[in-house]
């Protein structure tokens, strides 16, 4: 009884996978006819040709495929950022002359074309780049299960997403970024505009006269910038601003370890404000004659600087929400 | 104004009251740096500090040839380290002169006591270094209000703490007092400062690798000033005897050695002093010639200098005679660096990059007072403001860069900060002329006075200007007097409302300064008083509950196994094991080999066999790994296991990937759910074994939030030890069996070990 069972099922094992090894000639094939449609060589998919070739088991060749939203109502900024970098990717792989033997099909799906499944299957954050490969003849995998590929500042370059797949696949893959005339035409004018600026500045500002204030706003500014943390944005490139499931935007980052850029900004703003009422009331505010508008200047700056450093304190207060200290503002 | 108070003048009462405030200022700084010890006890905190405790107790038992000969071998087994000549030994230098002099005087010191306070006691000479900093940039008030912001600024309490017995204690206060003597010599143009400077920097660069930061940024100064066209024989005097003497002084250290003469790092001093020695040659050439041709031959020699400078530097560099930039300077300039070529630099927390909480955190409102003091020092713009601002500009970069470097921002910060507060204490302190105020006639004469034109005027003169004032106010007021006048004419109401904005002011900035003092307390008493070698929770009652798993493991250690025994261990550990249980270690926190640290990567994410057999032929005795699972503490091997995996994958990266750990749907899973190599290796078995049967069938791992591996088997290492709270998890590596039958065949033999126990 219990050999027939286990003999029955090696036959329709064998059954089931001649049938799909027969069938995987076509999806290969429907794949990449997909794929050359595209210019960069990314295929555009669908929920079905999704279903029924690249979450099948089975297959003798890899899926890369971006989960996205790339239209322009749903102002998905990363989504454009990381298609971006995916198709610089898969141009590269496309005019790449030695394959190494793979087929690996780059391609994207996205939220208009799929909704029922990103529904199902509870996608919540996009961009998402998942991977899906061969588990069958020669080109399978140790570990052949579906994985998502992190994005972090490393993997979203198109280097170093070329590089992370490389690596996985065991084959040297070549980004090749589309020349962007664009930048260079800015770059170009921004250059000139430089040599210009520099060039009014040599011959018509008396520089001497200029040194000092200059300097001290550029060194101002400099360490205004280093203190509000951007070398941190820098390095750890975090999205300009927060949102919230019903798309509302959050400006600070809830834990102390994280920021956003945006909070970084208000953050050099209000230390600026702060350093600036201190700076009027001893330069600028005792030289106003008269009592009376002395006297509200005076309070206008020293409200001015209760009320900012209060700010700041209560933004900190939401990031420690253990810290005791308050000032005015909660 | 010249009043006798208990028979002293007035220039003596301020001096009186200003080292009364600057004693009270240290008592402060050291108060405010024993919370630890009032609630824990005196001991040695987190992991360097084991290492300078130990070294200072070989330092003291064995005297100072043998310190500076000393080859450890119990240290980065089977390599050694020489100790001598891979550390600084400033701190323990200074630990051992002040236990050898106190046992002169027969104070009976135990040695770990003049290590645990070492820290806070060099706190209060940084106040005071600071304080002389402050006076010599500005005057007395920013010298004592910088001290005070620098004695409990948590910016620099997180490095000074008492038990914390690290490099930074005693070199934050070399930094200041360096930087004190180096403005000073450069005012006066004195030798004698100058070498003053040299030798305090000695100090520094025995004591601290942050010495770079003075070599580099002295010669920047002076660069500045040269750039500025301010070139003085006061500069060149100052800067020649420091540089001569100092670099001579700081190449005696061992473990700096000839660097000064070949190294990027110190390029700039050399570069810089022979570009002054050139300036003043040039000074001299133009007393000599007419200046039409010396604007010719200067511009030339500019040119022609510069060119050669820097294609000598670039070509030596290219050919190695300068050694280029070591790999955690590079990381400073190019902060992606580490994160791609070094990961055992990127792995250590401190040195991420400072998101702006942590500014806030550690420098509260003074983080907003220094573009103010950067903004006064641009005002005058002395030679002192140019080093002010030069500091401020790099220290801000450099903090930005990596989170320890607060550190050195914090003494800049403090005195700019100090500059800013003394500034709005001029103006608004001054109460003497707003008696009379709102006379048309006395306007020009009273804003002028009041804007106290070039902070520095003698008193007598400010009195004769104020007395002027009065009278003639006075002279002004018997017109509206003889009239009925109303209550706001009056002049005591004048008076009041002209000095008001001055009280809403100051009461505003005591607050202000009320608020740093509260928020430096209570960050320092909840952020930098625990010794994380000793744990503390709260029950709901409020009782204090201690947690002392490692120093019990240690001990265990100590106490239960063979003095020549090897532990294996992740290098963090390292110096603690030394340190507590004195036994033999593969790796520490001296990181220099990174190859064997990867090695030890290796054995703890290899599966069991493979593990066993590299353990075995490292001599490896005992395997000892931390977990947090129990307690919920996150710092635990797990968490710290991708950055093993990252460094080992580094060395050897045919073995095992990053990926492979995490399960198919790309978590860092630890349960049943794991990626087949996250359970075989050997971390996950030494972490997990055994853990389920205590935590029942419902445990679940208390860190990562995640259900527990349902079985762990292990054969070839067999448990030793686990502490109270499971914190620490003691393994011995098996012998071979003794019928030369694998560790796999002897358990499936024996059967499981808990019955084998039943039976007996």
């Amino acid at each position: 009884m219990k050999a027939s069972l286990t003999f029955r099922t090696l036959v329709l094992f064998t059954v089931l996978s001649l049938v799909s090894f027969l069938g995987h000639a076509q999806s290969l094939k429907t794949l990449q006819k997909l794929a050359s449609k595209d210019s960069d060589g990314l295929a555009k998919l669908d929920i079905d040709i999704f279903m029924k070739h690249v979450v099948k088991e089975n297959k003798a060749y890899s899926v890369v495929l971006q989960l996205t939203a790339l239209s322009p109502n749903y102002k998905c900024g990363p989504c454009k950022a990381i298609d971006r970098t995916l198709r610089s990717v898969a141009h590269g792989w496309k005019k790449q002359a030695d394959k190494g033997g793979r087929d690996i099909v780059f391609g994207s799906l996205d939220v208009e074309d799929a909704e029922e499944l990103f529904q199902q299957m509870k996608i919540d954050n996009i961009p998402r780049i998942m991977i899906f490969p061969a588990d069958k003849g020669p080109q399978a995998l140790q570990n052949p299960s579906p994985r998502e590929m992190g994005l972090n500042a490393q993997t979203s370059s198109p280097a170093g997403m070329a590089k992370k797949l490389g690596d996985l696949f065991g084959v040297q893959i070549q980004a090749d970024m589309p020349t962007d005339y664009f930048k260079y035409l800015t770059n170009f004018v921004t250059a000139a505009a430089a040599i210009g600026a520099v060039f009014i500045v040599y011959r018509h500002v008396d520089l001497r006269m200029l040194g000092r204030n200059v300097w001290s706003i550029a060194t101002i500014l400099f360490v205004l910038l280093m203190t509000s943390g951007f070398m941190w944005n820098r390095i750890n490139s975090p999205p300009y601003m927060g949102q919230t499931r019903s798309g509302d935007v959050i400006l600070f980052a809830p834990t102390n370890s994280q920021q956003y850029a945006v909070e970084t900004q208000i953050v050099a703003v209000t230390y600026a404000i702060c350093s600036l009422c201190v700076v009027a009331l001893v330069r600028h505010v005792p030289r106003i004659a008269n009592t009376d508008q002395r006297n509200f200047v005076t309070f206008m700056f020293v409200a001015a600087l209760v009320l900012t450093f209060s700010y700041l304190n209560s933004v900190f207060r939401m990031k420690i929400p253990a810290y005791p200290y308050k000032l005015l503002l909660p | 104004m010249a009043q006798k108070v208990l028979g002293l003048t007035a220039v003596d009462q301020t001096s009186l009251l200003r080292i009364a405030i600057l004693g009270l200022i240290s008592i402060v700084a050291v108060g405010s740096r024993l919370y630890s010890v009032i609630r824990f006890e005196s001991v040695i905190h987190e992991f360097d500090p084991w290492f300078n405790y130990r070294t200072t107790r070989y330092l003291v038992d064995n005297g100072f040839d043998k310190f500076w000969n000393w080859f450890d071998e119990t240290a980065w087994y089977p390599l050694g380290r020489v100790v001598g000549g891979t550390l600084y030994p400033g701190i323990m230098v200074t630990s051992a002169t002040i236990y050898n002099a106190l046992h002169a005087l027969n104070i009976p010191v135990d040695i770990r006591n003049v290590c645990v306070f070492l820290a806070p006691m060099f706190s209060a000479l940084t106040a005071i270094a600071t304080y002389h900093l402050g006076k010599e940039v500005k005057n007395a008030t920013a010298g004592l209000l910088a001290a005070a912001f620098v004695g409990v600024a948590p910016g620099y309490i997180s490095r000074s703490v008492a038990g914390s017995y690290d490099n930074e204690g005693i070199a934050i206060f070399l930094l200041v007092f360096t930087f004190f003597l180096w403005l000073r010599s450069v005012r006066l143009g004195s030798a004698l400062y100058g070498a003053l400077t040299a030798i305090s920097y000695f100090y520094m660069v025995s004591a601290w690798g942050g010495y770079v930061f003075i070599i580099n940024l002295i010669p920047l100064h002076v660069f500045a000033l040269l750039a500025m066209g301010r070139y003085s024989n006061r500069l060149y005097v100052a800067y020649s005897t420091f540089y001569v003497i100092g670099t001579l002084a700081s190449m005696q250290i061992p473990f700096v050695g000839f660097q000064p003469t070949f190294t990027s790092e110190h390029m700039a001093a050399l570069g810089t002093f022979g570009l002054i020695q050139l300036v003043a040659f040039a000074n001299f050439v133009r007393t000599l010639i007419p200046s039409d041709q010396f604007r010719i031959l200067i511009r030339g020699a500019i040119l022609g200098l510069f060119v050669i400078g820097f294609g000598g530097l670039v070509v030596l560099t290219m050919s190695g005679v300068i050694a280029p930039w070591t790999g955690r300077f590079y990381s400073l300039w190019d902060t992606g660096y580490a994160k791609i070529h070094i990961p055992i630099i990127a792995s250590v927390s401190e040195h991420q990059p400072t998101a702006w909480p942590n500014f806030f955190f550690d420098l509260n409102m003074l983080i907003w007072l220094l573009p103010a003091g950067i903004y006064f020092s641009f005002r005058e713009l002395s030679d002192h403001h140019v080093f002010l601002i030069l500091y401020s500009l790099f220290a801000a970069y450099f903090a930005g860069v990596m989170v320890r470097l607060i550190l050195t921002l914090t003494p800049i910060v403090c005195v700019m900060a100090g500059i800013a507060v003394a500034n709005v204490f001029e103006v608004y302190l001054d109460f003497r002329n707003t008696r009379a105020s709102d006379n048309t006639a006395n306007n020009a004469t009273n804003a002028k006075s009041f804007v106290n034109p070039k902070s520095e005027k003698r008193v007598s003169n400010n009195t004769a200007d104020s007395e002027l004032i009065s009278s003639s106010a006075s002279a002004g007021e018997p017109k509206g007097g003889q009239q009925q006048v109303s209550f706001f004419e009056k002049p005591s109401f004048k008076s009041f409302y002209a000095a008001l904005p001055k009280f809403v002011v100051i009461a505003n900035l005591l607050y202000f300064l009320c608020m740093f003092q509260w928020h430096c307390s209570w960050i320092t008493s909840s952020a930098y008083s625990s010794p994380s070698v000793v744990l503390a929770s709260r029950s709901p009652d409020g009782s204090q509950h201690i947690i002392d798993d490692f120093r019990e493991a240690y001990y265990w250690l100590r106490m239960n196994t063979k003095t020549d025994a090897k532990v294996l261990s992740w290098w963090d550990y390292g110096y603690q094991l030394a340190g507590m249980a004195d036994r033999t270690t593969l790796v520490d926190n001296n990181t220099w080999n990174n190859t064997h640290i990867a090695t030890v990567g290796k054995i703890l994410a290899s599966d069991e066999d493979t593990a066993y057999d590299l353990a075995r032929r490292h001599d490896v005795d005992y395997i000892l790994v931390i977990f947090g699972s129990l307690l919920g503490y996150a710092g635990d091997d797990i968490n710290k296991f991708l950055w093993m995996i990252r460094i080992a994958q580094g060395v050897y990266p045919d073995g095992f990937k990053e990926e492979d750990f995490y399960n198919s749907s790309g978590e860092y899973a630890i349960g049943d759910t794991a990626s087949p190599a996250m359970r075989n290796s050997l971390m996950h078995k030494l972490c997990y074994y055994r853990f389920a049967e205590m935590m029942g069938p419902r445990g679940f791992d208390r860190v990562r939030k995640q259900k527990l591996p349902s079985s762990v088997t292990l054969d070839n290492f067999e448990e030793a030890f686990t502490s109270e709270n499971w914190m620490v998890r003691i393994y011995k590596v098996k012998d071979l069996d003794n019928l030369g039958r694998n560790h796999h065949t002897v358990s499936a033999f024996e059967g499981p070990r808990h019955t084998k126990n039943i039976m007996f």
